[in-house]
């Protein structure tokens, strides 16, 4: 959960990517970290096993500056995307502001998908949050390999699939190539601010 | 036949590349059906040969991956940052909280020997200590350690580290997990336990089942064959979805009998599409209200 501190006028809050195993989520915040060299603070820190396969979590602190007259701090975390890491995907998930969903464009990871999807909507229900309330972007990723001639959906067939009924804002994107990692990331940014904004009243008008 | 070969192992060297391991084990398989099909190949076994070098250097990947440790030692740095980021309580309100907290973290993440230093400093704090006896027991199981558990039991009770009260609680709390893991035979003096707590993860919820809102149908026989029809949710009840058939579709209701089976199902849930299978429990005709000579079918998911 955002902490937000009145006198120092600071706040820090979580965003968190999540999605099926090998959608590309280390590779977003990887992006992110060599893009916005300016606003991350300290070094990303990202636990993994054989395979390059995240293990427990990757860790990525930024400060963005001064918004609206606070100092804002966040805390970009990704899960282990395999399904057998359960638990500590949603011990990763706790206290989260803002979540970007990763989807894997790959046609052949469309049951992944979902699941993910899925998986995620029953953690935060276990924690007693509403996938349809939190801050949520989709993120359609790996777009660039259209170009290889793999088969990728259709944006509107994965539209159709996560987020007929979710209507949550959607992007496509390439973590590879970087195109669409830095809108993802102010969307959800956004998204996370004004609804802390209505929890902690945190902006000065 | 050669460039659809081509095409297949470019693709599965895609997925490796990728690290989808499972797709592009498929890719190589269907190459290999391929190839053992085609009478036109000339040099098949060499193919064959090639083939089988690529797929068991991606099996010896593959092992490679499974066998990798799910919980290696971290650096002191990690540790610091996993009590660190995933300890929640306000540390100027509550440091012995929080200590608490970074300890359990510590564990969860595997990390047995750091938090069983963090839990053992916690031991010396009144308003932890409970808390912490038993997560050392628990830290010592999940090691497989029973031997210093139960020393460590014995030198509580010894040095009268916590009322009668509270020693019978944490020996249920250590029975329960032995119990658990069937770790009982292992304990030198067997114990049976007085009184079985459960745990809140093994307190059952109940099933639940998704809110399903519309399901699409496709069918492999019957007047619909190679359609799909996509129908409303007019009520659920657990995993028993019911579906209005207006009277006019008359090829539907031919096709929808009690006990038939439905394999392919495409279920509409306020979170996503989930793909699954159905059974027709149920389909009585609307006897009176707007409905009137409509058709309710249920349908009982079988799975999702």
């Amino acid at each position: 959960m955002a902490v937000f501190n009145l006198k120092k006028r600071e706040i820090e809050c979580k965003i968190v990517f999540y999605g099926p195993g090998r959608c590309g989520k280390t590779t977003n915040l990887e992006y992110i970290f060599r893009a916005y060299k300016k606003q991350v603070e300290g070094e990303m820190v990202s636990i993994n096993t054989e395979g390059d396969r995240t293990l427990f979590f990757d860790f990525l602190p930024m400060e963005l500056g001064k918004i609206k007259g606070c100092d804002v701090r966040v805390q970009l975390f990704t899960v282990p995307g395999q399904v057998h890491y359960s638990s500590t995907r949603k011990l990763v998930l706790r206290g989260v502001d803002g979540i970007v969903f990763v989807a894997d464009s790959l046609d052949v990871r469309r049951e992944k998908n979902m699941q993910s999807l899925k998986d995620l909507q029953q953690n935060l229900k276990d924690y007693g949050l509403n996938i349809f309330k939190i801050p949520l972007v989709l993120q359609y990723n790996k777009r660039d390999l259209a170009n290889t001639g793999m088969p990728i959906m259709s944006l509107e067939k994965m539209e159709k699939d996560l987020n007929r009924q979710l209507k949550a804002a959607s992007l496509p994107a390439s973590a590879v190539t970087g195109e669409g990692i830095g809108k993802t990331l102010q969307e959800s940014l956004k998204l996370t601010l004004q609804s802390l904004q209505k929890q902690f009243n945190w902006a000065q008008k | 036949m050669s460039k659809k070969i081509k095409s297949l192992l470019q693709q599965a060297k895609l997925y490796r590349s990728q690290g989808l391991m499972g797709e592009a084990e498929k890719k190589y398989k269907l190459v290999e059906e391929l190839i053992k099909e085609s009478d036109q190949l000339p040099n098949k076994q060499k193919l064959l040969n090639g083939l089988s070098k690529k797929i068991d250097s991606l099996n010896k990947e593959v092992k490679a991956i499974e066998s990798a440790p799910t919980t290696p030692e971290m650096s002191e740095h990690v540790n610091e940052l996993i009590k660190k980021l995933f300890s929640f309580s306000s540390k100027e309100k509550n440091e012995s909280e929080t200590a608490l907290e970074g300890a359990i973290a510590l564990a969860k993440f595997g990390q047995f020997e750091g938090a069983l230093e963090e839990f053992g400093k916690l031991l010396k704090v009144k308003s932890q200590k409970f808390s912490a006896a038993k997560n050392i027991l628990r830290c010592h199981l999940e090691m497989g350690d029973i031997e210093s558990a139960t020393d460590q039991m014995e030198k509580w009770e010894k040095d009268n580290m916590f009322s009668s009260d509270q020693l019978e609680k944490i020996t249920v709390f250590f029975d329960d997990i032995v119990d658990k893991k069937g770790l009982r035979k292992e304990l030198a003096v067997s114990k049976e336990p007085e009184e079985k707590v459960a745990s809140e993860d093994e307190l059952e919820n109940g099933e639940e089942f998704l809110d399903i809102s519309a399901v699409a149908i496709s069918f492999d026989s019957g007047p619909y064959k190679g359609e799909q029809i996509e129908l409303d949710v007019s009520f659920q009840s657990g995993n028993v979805i019911s579906l209005i058939i207006s009277s006019k579709d008359e090829a539907l209701i031919e096709n929808m009998k009690v006990d038939a089976r439905l394999d392919d199902v495409h279920f509409y849930s306020p979170v996503a599409i989930f793909r699954g299978a159905g059974i027709v429990s149920a389909m009585t005709q609307i006897k009176s209200g707007p409905k009137k000579g409509d058709y309710s079918l249920d349908i009982k998911i079988e799975s999702l």
